[in-house]
């Protein structure tokens, strides 16, 4: 389980005083503010965030530190990253994304079927994209407690109890 | 223009009986469809379809919300991986 969790991006100067152009991965786009101050992938850079506005494909902002066009330009393309402890607990039955993402699927017996590689909905309930052991072929598997009876995350393992013909 | 109502909704025969086979055998497993234009019937519910997408098939659990809905419309023909981020999934 990575520790940093990317929630957004810059993607350059917006205007000539300072504010820059803020992408956000987040499911409210608004919330990426709440996990402020958010840092660069190596950890060198701390910016605290304010949303001014919202603008096609993100947000007007500003950074701490950030008061010109020309500072807010050399951060074009730079990740945003928050860390995972800093996300809110959730109910039982419901995960991150970035949880799931990695953790090892096995079957009722023990035997491997793969890796979590996505999460996904595509309007029929959540899926886990599972990537099969040495090859690049993927399968989606349905994210029920009939279809994946055991999350444990702690130790980083799913099982799974899925419909025949499916792996 | 909307299709005459007289004419009942459209599914290819094959998925009639494929999910009325597997509705009989009680066993929990994927039907396979490549009929992406076929009406979800009240019949299909709590089954398990995979529905091609031109590459791969795509598991759909049907439920009673997607009646009336096309298979199609679940099985998505492009790929998009967004980031993870703050995203959550519910186990139902």
């Amino acid at each position: 389980m990575n520790d940093q969790i990317c929630v957004g991006a810059i993607a350059g100067a917006f205007g000539v005083n300072g504010e820059v152009r803020l992408k956000s991965f987040t499911a409210t786009p608004e919330d990426i503010a709440t996990y402020s101050p958010l840092t660069s992938e190596d950890g060198k850079q701390s910016f605290e965030i304010t949303l001014n506005r919202p603008i096609p494909n993100g947000f007007a902002a500003r950074l701490s530190g950030v008061a010109t066009k020309e500072q807010a330009d050399s951060l074009r393309g730079l990740r945003l990253f928050t860390t995972r402890d800093r996300l809110p607990n959730l109910p039982d039955n419901e995960y991150y994304h970035a949880d799931l993402i990695g953790v090892s699927v096995y079957d009722g017996g023990g035997t491997l079927l793969g890796t979590v590689k996505d999460v996904t909905n595509h309007g029929a309930g959540d899926m886990l994209e599972v990537q099969l052991p040495k090859t690049n072929d993927t399968v989606f598997l349905p994210f029920t407690n009939d279809a994946v009876p055991t999350v444990d995350l702690a130790s980083g393992r799913i099982v799974a109890d899925p419909p025949d013909g499916l792996f | 223009m909307s299709r005459s109502v007289w004419k009942g909704p459209f599914v290819d025969a094959y998925v009639l009986k494929k999910a009325e086979a597997a509705r009989e055998s009680g066993r929990k497993e994927v039907i396979k469809i490549w009929s992406r234009r076929s009406t979800i019937l009240p019949q299909f519910v709590g089954l398990t379809f995979g529905v091609y997408n031109g590459r791969k098939h795509i598991t759909v659990n049907v439920s009673e919300d997607m009646i009336g809905q096309k298979f199609g419309e679940y099985s998505p023909t492009r790929t998009y991986h967004g980031h993870a981020a703050d995203k959550k999934a519910k186990r139902k």
